[in-house]
């Protein structure tokens, strides 16, 4: 009854938003997404995304993007992983990278991640000289009882960053409680110690609502190579997901969303509070 | 070209200090120079200086008469851990004499007595008797110049005790200030400050050592334990300090400074060990002891109250203890600019909005910084915006296709320009300092020449050679991007069209 109830209301919610024209009220949007009536197929046996994207701490996550070019879709993923870990005595991402990397990959803008919906001084960014001193660096975040997460730019296949170090900093992830994310590039893969592994491919976006011309809220094809929590057994197939990152987090893009025709993608939070009664005005 | 030193062989064949080089080259055919390299030689002086740390906390150079400086310690409370003045100057002294220098030494009530004494008659003056010591010396030795000695040598005054009755207001007159101040410096009339070279550490704790120590393992070990007797010494005056510097006294004369830097105030003595380990292995490669080091001193600077608190017991655990200890360790094992955080700057240049800063040496946040969260900005920012080429479909449209780092993309989104102009409190700034002030004449015609100055600024002749600062070339026109495989942007073109000769474009940031 109450399902139909939120289903009832939230048709209506989209009827006046059309009359309107503006978007959708957020609340409506992220219950529509999650609402038990939503129409699923009756032969389809996915997990739900919220299941999958559901990873508890302390775990070590190996994040790959084919190019170099891509890299920023993969931090973008990590760092939407990692904010849901922030919470009680855990306050702080800590994201490292190689000095010489900084004009090559560009360096985490705090502008941009409150944009994205970090808080940037949650977010401390660490550059060392030597990949050597990354790995230190990372074990010693790690082991800290006050991180969150600890986000790595690797670049190529580097030596000292082999099945034992990998399996070193999985212990020690576990064992401390803070999960960690490398960003790996390239379509080879080793062996390592992670119990996760993803492969992040940036999608053309859904487009703004009232302007499909322009860039829309990012769109990420995510794939799970590899999966290895405890009480699960690994698939052995990977799963493709293609995601969304909206202010409620990674929301699965729904289909034809492609042409535009998808519920409007809610303004970040931020956006909203800032924009005030303007937002009423805004379509 | 003078000579500035010389050694035994030369000073027996006739030649001194000041002596020209061709002079100096005729009496000895032979002679053997060198050129002086002055910062070379003052290098070594300052760790000379450095290393009498060890004898009297306030170490000092002065550099106003000799090449290369003359060194100063206040040993105001300190004689009596020698056994007595005499002793103290004979154990300073004698140690350096042994390495086989040159040294002369001097104690006395001022500077400038001990400074006199030093040069030309070595020994203690006894308190306030400079007066009577310094009478017989000759001029010289009140640190003057040589056109002062000059003069007062013409005048007959060469010993410095025929200037004691002289009226003031002659002396002044012939000779400058200068000589008046130097007197009276020497006499102890006026204070001289010397600049200490080390800052002066008011807690610290030290350990000299019978047998010097060598392995860098030994010297953390003894840095531990005066890290527990330094923080017994904080603990009791309820204070905790962020910087502690350890002090390594080579037996052969040198100082090695380790310093470290704790995000936020301590006195705990394991955490400051353990800083300590971590910065020295950023140090394998610098590290020499040499012979060995006799003494260790660990100082405690940035100091701040800090009660004294039962550990554990009433402690709210929200984990900013644990961050702190993190970045000190970090800190001081990668350097202090390896571990930053973002800062809002006010301004809306994008790379200036956001400052780097080191996270132990965290600085307020300025409120008015606050930034504008409706701004679309990218998640990552090119330190330096890299330059692009882009085909637009109208001149100031969005691009269509842009080449980046040699591949080509096709722009599938475009939203924007967003228009980022230059600091318009900094436009025409550099101009406005130099325009000199408009004459005042009739209002009428002032109001036309206002008017005039309105349409067209004119600019006085030299001025017009300045390079403007022009806002309208640095505008710039920022679009958000998204290629057919997603890759999202953040481009701009620099400059407007019609105003700006050829408008160029650069890549400044990804969006995730």
């Amino acid at each position: 009854m109450r399902g139909l109830a939120i289903a009832d209301l939230d048709a209506l919610r989209r009827k006046i938003a059309a009359l309107e024209k503006r978007p959708v009220l957020a609340e409506g949007a992220a219950v529509a997404a999650q609402r038990p009536g939503r129409p699923v197929a009756a032969n389809d046996t996915r997990p739900r995304v919220e299941e999958l994207l559901a990873i508890p701490p302390g775990v070590l996550h190996e994040v790959f993007v084919d190019e170099q070019r891509n890299g920023t879709a993969g931090l973008g993923f990590a760092l939407g992983l990692a904010r849901g870990l922030i919470g009680g005595g855990r306050q702080a991402i800590l994201y490292l990278q190689l000095a010489e990397q900084a004009q090559e990959m560009g360096v985490p803008y705090a502008l941009g991640l409150q944009r994205f919906g970090i808080d940037p001084d949650k977010l401390i960014l660490a550059r060392t000289n030597s990949l050597t001193e990354l790995l230190w660096a990372m074990e010693e975040a790690v082991a800290c009882r006050a991180v969150a997460g600890v986000i790595a730019d690797i670049h190529g296949h580097p030596k000292a960053l082999d099945f034992t170090a990998s399996r070193r900093l999985s212990l020690r992830s576990s064992a401390g409680g803070s999960s960690v994310f490398l960003i790996r590039y390239g379509r080879e893969r080793e062996a390592s110690a992670a119990k996760l592994r993803w492969r992040i491919e940036p999608e053309l976006s859904a487009g703004q609502p009232f302007d499909p011309q322009a860039p829309g809220p990012p769109r990420y094809l995510v794939e799970i190579e590899k999966r290895r929590l405890a009480g699960k057994t690994a698939r052995a197939e990977t799963m493709r997901l293609t995601l969304d990152w909206t202010e409620n987090g990674f929301v699965p893009a729904e289909d034809g969303s492609r042409t535009g025709q998808s519920y409007a993608a809610p303004a970040p939070r931020p956006v909203v509070a800032a924009l005030g009664d303007r937002y009423a005005q805004a379509g | 070209m003078k000579l500035m030193a010389v050694d035994a062989a030369a000073s027996k064949a006739g030649l001194a200090p000041g002596q020209n080089l061709s002079d100096a080259r005729a009496l000895v055919p032979d002679l053997e120079v060198r050129e002086a390299d002055r910062n070379a030689f003052e290098h070594v002086f300052a760790d000379f200086a450095d290393w009498h740390s060890n004898a009297s906390p306030i170490v000092s150079v002065l550099t106003d008469v000799a090449a290369y400086g003359d060194l100063v310690l206040d040993i105001t409370g300190v004689a009596h851990l020698f056994g007595g003045e005499e002793k103290m100057l004979e154990h300073l002294v004698g140690r350096l004499s042994r390495l086989g220098f040159t040294v002369s030494g001097a104690i006395a009530d001022t500077v400038g007595a001990a400074w006199a004494l030093s040069h030309f008659q070595p020994g203690i003056i006894a308190p306030d008797k400079q007066r009577d010591a310094l009478a017989d010396l000759p001029v010289v030795a009140l640190r003057l110049s040589d056109e002062q000695v000059a003069g007062l040598n013409q005048m007959g005054l060469k010993r410095i005790g025929q200037l004691y009755g002289r009226p003031r207001k002659a002396l002044q007159a012939r000779f400058g200030l200068s000589l008046l101040l130097r007197l009276d410096q020497a006499l102890g009339e006026i204070e001289e400050k010397i600049t200490p070279r080390i800052p002066l550490a008011e807690h610290f704790a030290e350990q000299r050592l019978a047998e010097p120590i060598g392995y860098l393992d030994d010297v953390l070990m003894m840095a531990r334990d005066l890290a527990v007797r330094l923080a017994l010494r904080l603990e009791a005056e309820q204070i905790g300090a962020q910087s502690f510097h350890l002090f390594l006294y080579r037996v052969d004369h040198k100082v090695i400074t380790l310093s470290i830097n704790a995000a936020r105030a301590t006195r705990d003595p394991a955490h400051i060990a353990q800083l300590f380990v971590h910065r020295s292995e950023r140090l394998v490669g610098e590290y020499d002891a040499g012979f060995g080091i006799d003494m260790i001193r660990l100082a405690a600077s940035s100091l701040s109250p800090m009660a004294s608190t039962q550990i554990g017991a009433f402690e709210t655990d929200d984990g900013a203890r644990d961050l702190d200890r993190l970045y000190d360790r970090m800190s001081n094992r990668l350097g202090a600019a390896a571990l930053m955080r973002s800062k809002f700057v006010n301004t809306h240049i994008p790379e200036r909005a956001i400052k780097l800063e080191p996270v132990v040496a965290r600085t307020e946040d300025d409120p008015e910084a606050a930034p504008d969260q409706t701004l679309v900005r990218p998640l990552r920012l090119l330190p330096n915006p890299e330059a692009i080429e882009v085909i637009a479909e109208v001149p100031d449209g969005p691009p269509m296709r842009m080449t980046w780092r040699r591949i080509g993309y096709r722009v599938a989104k475009a939203s924007g320009p967003e228009r980022i102009d230059a600091e318009w409190w900094r436009s025409g700034q550099n101009l406005a300092t130099i325009l000199p002030p408009q004459k005042r004449g009739d209002p009428r015609d002032d109001e036309k020449a206002d008017k005039k100055a309105k349409q067209l600024p004119k600019k006085p002749e030299h001025v017009s050679k300045l390079t403007a600062f022009d806002p309208m070339q640095v505008t710039r026109d920022y679009y958000v991007i998204e290629d057919d495989g997603g890759r999202r942007f953040w481009v701009f073109r620099l400059g407007l069209f019609g105003t700006t000769e050829a408008p160029r474009w650069f890549m400044h940031g990804f969006f995730a």
